[in-house]
């Protein structure tokens, strides 16, 4: 009697234990500054495990080593030196990864783009005016992917004049890097949000997954559009490079503030947005604003060819009305 | 030679026009009234030469006069002590009037009389009558420019709010806060007791409508003109809390303004007795929040907008840039400059073109009355009420 009694107490056991730690799942939510711009992490725990002093000291260190607005970050020593500097952890992966990516968008995605962004008037100081025909030729001696790279620890330089923005990929690995931050103190349920950039794992309690706009493109922060998708990502990042909501007026024309880097002039096509889904958002960051560069036909093309990574886009067709496509993990919404 | 200008400049449209007016003669501008104001706006004029050339100034106390004389820039000042008589100086084109405010209409009256043009400090007048009779002065003047100092609604983000409020960026704006609060007694230093009433005359009501005329006009007024409405209702209240020392205006008011037409109240308030707050201005809607200083503000929409669409747990877009903690939204990238500047620089435009201005005579009369009827709240200790009598345009 004793012994047939054993095995359903043991499995009422677990259940409750199962059904215990559902319930003990609480929503904290954080919610500071960084970078210039807003950023919140949602997360189930069964208790507070990660606070905002916490993520906002991950992101002071992050901007100790590679923001532009410090003037003592590794990356500005980095631009002062005439032959490059050793850097940190962090710095050295942003820096293999965006050359990798710089390699797999034939260099429409390059981090030593930074003189261009400064002469364009998208930098911290601006310029009086936009660059000229030969000012532009002079600019692109100092750019190109070929003229920086690791020795160990050790980030060169082959001219003095090379300097690095790792805007366009930054943001999405700090979104990681906070990630991981909850992965350590065992979270598996979360999203997290910096500027625009996700990352997203788990569901919410009770089994619902994780929804996430994507903005409309009316540029207005005083008049917000409504949203154009709501999507339900699952384990992924999701990143998003638009120019509708930074750029200036120059000639009468429009100015990105997205770079060519091989032409040196800002980027000019139909797109208006992108967003981008991949497994981190270092990659779906560090794609997207070479999507942008590459206009729509080149991105599906490329796209068509990757299972790990989608896209949705939002364009200006010929005849001046906004239209969208979306590649395969977008599809269906 | 300006006059061809402004012949063929009829002809041209848009930018054009106003290219071809800066290569015009600067216009001939005389100044009555040299305290704080008046040499404030002097030296704003000194930045735009191509605009304005001060020829004359007028005051009735004469170290103001010499003060103003090595203000100026461009060589000798002609310099007055009776206005009529630098009326009858036909070299002045326009004139700006920066005198109490108990002066404004009858030396106001005299310049729209001699033909000049006018730029008449704010509070346009200090009665209702008086508001009233300059309308009627100006009728038929089409030809003369009378712009109301109203100054800080010249500004690019003054318009830009009055574009969201119309365009329903607010959605129902139903309260509007306002404060220009100040920690001092807002006096000015008296080299001879004799000249006490002189030069402190905000602090007597013969001469001043006191803190709700000197400052928060500019609150009364912009809000009259982006709603393009006034109040209906004047509750007020206030004392001389903070310092007894023989002003009869009060140091500390508070107003609240009904307008029925539109389904809102005004708070206004000012005081010399703490000055955290100092300028605030916060146009509450049901759609978000307009935070303003005088050269920068900001947009913070209501929570729900995110919710409409249902649950959602984040939003990706490019990246916004914000300024503060609260999520706040700029509402122009930079500030802006001061205010006179845009004021003077479509004072001059309207001089050229021979149009009415954005503060002229019909708004500048609504706030004025607007402005008598918060301070007739104020010292009756009874609540007024707009006349629909009042014939204004």
């Amino acid at each position: 009697m004793k012994k047939n009694l054993l095995p359903g107490t043991v499995f009422l056991v677990l259940l409750l234990c199962a059904f215990g730690q559902q319930q003990l799942l609480r929503r904290f939510e954080l919610k500071g500054y960084a970078q210039g711009t807003t950023y919140s992490i949602v997360y189930y725990a069964p208790d507070s495990l990660v606070s905002l002093s916490q993520t906002d000291s991950l992101l002071q260190r992050f901007d100790r080593s590679v923001s532009l607005y410090q003037p003592n970050s590794l990356i500005c020593r980095f631009n002062r030196s005439a032959k490059g500097i050793r850097i940190d952890e962090t710095f050295r992966v942003l820096v293999e990864r965006v050359l990798q990516i710089s390699r797999a968008t034939g260099g429409l995605v390059d981090p030593t783009v930074k003189p261009l962004v400064d002469a364009w008037g998208f930098g911290v100081v601006k310029p009086g005016h936009d660059p000229g025909k030969e000012d532009v030729k002079n600019l692109l001696r100092n750019v190109g992917a070929g003229k920086i790279g690791l020795k160990g620890d050790f980030l060169y330089k082959t001219k003095p004049g090379v300097q690095l923005d790792l805007n366009g990929i930054a943001q999405g690995y700090s979104v990681d890097l906070l990630a991981s931050l909850l992965e350590r103190h065992h979270i598996h349920n979360y999203l997290v949000e910096l500027g625009g950039e996700l990352r997203v794992k788990g569901r919410k309690p009770g089994n619902g997954p994780f929804k996430v706009g994507i903005e409309g493109i009316s540029g207005d922060d005083l008049d917000p559009a409504p949203m154009r998708k709501v999507i339900e990502p699952g384990d992924g990042a999701i990143t998003t490079s638009g120019n509708y909501r930074k750029h200036h007026a120059a000639g009468g024309k429009q100015i990105s503030h997205l770079m060519n880097p091989l032409t040196g002039y800002p980027v000019q096509n139909e797109l208006i947005s992108v967003t981008v889904y991949a497994r981190d958002a270092i990659t779906a960051d560090g794609y997207d604003n070479g999507f942008m560069a590459m206009g729509l036909k080149r991105t599906l093309n490329f796209l068509s060819k990757r299972k790990d990574m989608g896209a949705y886009i939002v364009y200006r067709r010929p005849d001046g009305l906004i239209a969208d496509t979306a590649t395969n993990f977008f599809k269906g919404y | 030679m300006k006059n061809t200008g402004v012949l063929t400049g009829g002809l041209i449209l848009g930018n054009k026009l106003s290219a071809m007016q800066a290569a015009g003669d600067p216009v001939k501008i005389a100044v009555i009234g040299c305290g704080d104001r008046g040499t404030g706006i002097m030296n704003i004029l000194n930045g735009m030469p191509g605009q304005f050339r001060v020829t004359s100034v007028c005051d009735v106390l004469d170290f103001r006069l010499a003060a103003a004389q090595k203000l100026n820039k461009t060589g000798a000042l002609k310099t007055y002590t009776d206005y009529r008589k630098l009326l009858e100086d036909k070299e002045v084109e326009a004139v700006i009037v920066a005198v109490p405010l108990h002066l404004h209409y009858p030396i106001g009256a005299d310049v729209i009389r001699s033909g000049r043009h006018l730029y008449l400090e704010k509070t346009m007048t200090y009665t209702i009558e008086q508001a009233l009779e300059l309308v009627a002065l100006m009728k038929g003047r089409d030809n003369q420019v009378l712009q109301v100092g109203h100054q800080y609604r010249y500004s690019p983000l003054y318009y830009r709010v009055k574009e969201m409020i119309n365009k329903g960026y607010l959605g129902k704006v139903t309260q509007v806060d306002c404060r220009w609060d100040r920690n001092g007694n807002w006096r000015r230093p008296v080299p001879d007791p004799a000249l006490e009433r002189a030069i402190n005359w905000r602090m007597y009501k013969e001469y001043s409508g006191g803190l709700v005329a000197e400052l928060l006009s500019h609150q009364i007024d912009f809000i009259n003109w982006a709603f393009d409405t006034h109040p209906q209702e004047f509750f007020a209240t206030g004392g001389i809390d903070v310092f007894k020392d023989g002003r009869e205006t009060y140091d500390n008011v508070q107003l609240m303004l009904r307008y029925p037409d539109q389904g809102l109240i005004g708070n206004f308030g000012a005081m010399c007795g703490n000055a955290h707050d100092g300028y605030l201005f916060k146009i509450k809607g049901t759609l978000g929040t307009v935070s303003l200083l005088t050269d920068q503000g900001m947009f913070y929409p209501e929570k729900k907008l995110l919710s409409e669409k249902g649950t959602i747990d984040g939003v990706t877009g490019a990246t916004r840039i914000v300024w503060n903690k609260e999520g706040g939204t700029p509402i122009l990238p930079e500030p802006t400059k001061d205010g006179t500047w845009y004021a003077f620089n479509d004072f001059y435009q309207k001089i050229q073109r021979k149009e009415l201005p954005d503060s002229n005579v019909f708004t500048g009369a609504r706030t004025a009355i607007s402005v008598h009827l918060a301070n007739q709240a104020l010292y009756s200790k009874k609540i007024c009420g707009w006349d629909n009598g009042y014939k204004i345009g």
